[in-house]
């Protein structure tokens, strides 16, 4: 029996039993439709939270430098953070350093007092040098930046999150209004555009930027920094430059190895490459959802086929007994399978399509088309056919036509 | 065209004790004979039917088709030789439901492994007198209608040989009759047909007559004055 033949003949036998194939049909839909959804969202999900995390630490060309070595190193704050990292440090990075375009200058801490008038909000402020806005991708809602002027001249502005605005100025506008940093005031000179929330759900948003220099000598009272962020001309290959960042800053420091170092290189890429490893342990976990539904969709089609069989002895008998062997029993009955699965896999890409369309709408994900999916779902339904259709097939081949043809 | 030697088929019964269903039979039909075998309920005929349409095979003895001896062929070999060299007719019709006539007939040609000949099943629908009908599921076809389609379903692939097992019982006298009168046109364009029957009116309409009694051949006689196409054996 030739392979047209045999499709043709299962597509005939599915339409004239509508309402077995409509059900055989549905369970696999809505295996299928639940995979393609599942792996649509995930999917979006995952990026999202790249492009958060992206939004969070910078560009992947970004390698910062914080004091401490690796093994002690915490969450940076004036009171427990080493006083390695110097401006020197910096200048030198910026100047000496392989393969950095430019260097940042941070020193910050967290939980500061803000206040305006007889409002109070607490902050994490940075001090930052004139291109730390525009390497990490801060935009400007209103007002201006930090220039290399108000660095020179120890000015005491602050470009503001989007919080603070919140905290402080919930019915003023707070450009040029004076707030103070820790008792020191400062002049609102920008507002921040909005972050969002990060991949954790927290806001990015409770930030403000005053000139390092300021911080420095004006609020914290510290010669020293808490982050050099330097950019890299060459991010597929931070290597060389970590290098020689490392080299420059252990002469400057008088660290020979094996001594420990009194500064920690980090390179962004390895913690996003973390977020992206989380994200599909996220896909794997859905897509074995969807593997569970898809095996519940094979054991209706499997169910409903050993039915059939049971009620088309005797065809099957006639088919026997005019010439049919039982491997063109078998592959009737397992090419029925896989017509009906792959109707019904086309039915749930469809609707997991949809499904996966709108949930994206009202997350406000990114909506994905993952063609790669669509032909594994289709793949996937042939095969729940052909597995799921094993079993029945193989009764059916097995029927003694004699049998069969009595009764 | 057929020999069969010293053939028996022994059954088992759930329990486990043997039924011999056929004990030493032996016989050979020639080719284009038009036999009948009659003989009373549980006597052995669809059992020997059964063993000449290699549907089953034999406990032990040798059936020789075409002079090949297909007692010990496989189940495959034995679905090939129903496929080119039998076709059969039931007495229940054994057409396929929600299929219509037309699909019915073309049915054999699906596993013939070869073309499936343009209008081929048209007009073996228009050879049993049934040229209208082929659009028709089977559900609205009168008994002997559908057996009508069943007798062109089992000529698609161009059988030698022909087997029915009590193809009328199913059927009033009067469509009874013009089956009868359908396979003996069948006949006389020389193919060789086996009917088994209960009913000794029908027995009439062919030239030899196997009588089957406890699993055993009682008689075996020419019944009219046509000779039949060969020789003949009593058992
Ligand atoms: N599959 C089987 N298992 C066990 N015994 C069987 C089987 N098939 C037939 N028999 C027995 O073999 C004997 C012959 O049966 P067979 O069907 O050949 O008779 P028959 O002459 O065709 O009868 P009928 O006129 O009722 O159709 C009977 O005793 C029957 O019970
Ligand atoms: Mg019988």
């Amino acid at each position: 029996m030739k392979l047209g033949q045999t499709i043709s003949l299962a597509l005939r036998t599915l339409i004239r039993n509508p309402l077995r194939s409509f059900l055989m049909m549905l369970g696999v839909a809505i295996g299928i439709a639940s995979l393609t959804a599942m792996a649509s969202i995930g999917e979006a999900t995952q990026q999202e939270t790249i492009r958060q995390f992206k939004r969070m630490v910078g560009t992947y060309d970004l390698v910062s430098i914080v004091p401490g070595a690796a093994s002690t190193r915490g969450m940076p704050s004036l009171t427990t953070v080493e006083p390695s990292l110097k401006f020197d440090d910096a200048t030198a990075i910026a100047e000496e350093a392989d393969g950095v375009l430019q260097v940042a200058e941070v020193q910050n801490a967290f939980d500061i007092d803000v206040k305006y008038r007889d409002k109070t909000t607490v902050s994490a402020v940075y001090g930052v040098s004139a291109n730390w806005l525009e390497m990490r991708e801060y935009f400007l809602e209103t007002g201006d930046v930090i220039t290399q002027d108000d660095i020179a001249s120890l000015a005491r502005i602050a470009v503001i999150g989007q919080d603070i605005v919140t905290g402080l100025f919930p019915d003023e506008d707070p450009m040029g209004k004076q707030i103070r940093i820790g008792n020191v005031p400062f002049a609102v000179k920008g507002i921040l555009v909005s972050r969002g929330a990060g991949p954790g759900g927290g806001s990015l948003d409770g930030v403000l930027f005053i000139p390092v220099t300021t911080a420095s000598k004006r609020l914290f009272q510290r010669d020293y920094l808490t982050t050099i962020t330097a950019q890299l001309s060459d991010p597929g290959r931070p290597g060389p430059s970590i290098e020689s960042i490392t080299t420059i800053l252990r002469e400057r420091h008088g660290i020979v190895p094996p001594g420990e170092d009194d500064f920690t290189i980090s390179d962004s890429r390895a913690s996003a490459e973390q977020v992206e490893e989380v994200s599909s342990t996220l896909a794997t976990i859905l897509t074995g959802v969807a593997i569970i539904a898809m095996i519940i969709g094979g054991t209706v089609i499997m169910s409903l086929m050993l039915i059939a069989v049971s009620e088309r002895r005797r065809e099957i008998g006639v088919r026997r007994a005019v010439g049919a062997t039982r491997t063109d029993v078998m592959l009737q009955f397992l090419i029925e399978a896989a017509t009906v699965s792959v109707v019904g896999g086309l039915l749930g890409i469809t609707l997991g399509i949809g499904g996966a369309t709108i949930t994206a709408m009202q997350q406000e994900l990114p909506p994905v088309l993952l063609w790669d999916t669509i032909g594994f779902a289709v793949c996937v339904s042939v095969g729940i056919g052909l597995i799921f259709g094993l079993q029945p097939a193989w009764k059916a081949a097995n029927i003694d036509p004699i049998d069969a043809l009595q009764s | 065209m057929i020999a069969v030697e010293n053939l028996e088929k022994t059954y088992r019964r759930g329990d486990g004790t043997p039924v011999m269903a056929l004990k030493n039979v032996s016989f050979t039909i020639g080719e284009g004979e038009f036999v009948t075998v009659r003989g009373a309920s549980g006597s052995g005929k669809s059992s020997l039917l059964n063993i000449l349409g290699c549907l089953d095979t034999p406990t032990s003895g040798v059936y020789r088709l075409a002079g090949e001896d297909v007692s010990n062929y496989t189940d495959e070999q034995r679905s090939h030789l129903r496929c080119r060299r039998i076709g059969f007719v039931f007495q229940s019709f054994n057409l396929l439901s929600r299929t219509t006539a037309l699909e019915n007939v073309e049915v054999p040609a699906l596993y013939s492994g070869e073309r499936i000949e343009e209008g081929k099943a048209a007009a073996l629908l228009e050879r049993v007198g049934l040229a209208e009908r082929g659009g028709h599921f089977v559900t609205e076809l009168s008994g002997g209608e559908q057996q009508r389609v069943a007798i062109a379903r089992a000529l698609m692939n161009d059988p030698p040989l022909l087997l029915a097992d009590e193809p009328t019982g199913n059927l009033d006298s009067e469509a009874g009759h013009s089956i009868m009168e359908l396979l003996g046109e069948l006949s006389n364009e020389g193919r060789t047909i086996i009917l088994v029957t209960h009913d000794e009116a029908v027995a009439e309409f062919a030239q030899r007559e196997l009588i089957i009694r406890d699993g055993l051949i009682a008689s075996d006689t020419l019944r009219t004055a046509k000779p039949p196409a060969s020789e003949k054996t009593g058992s």
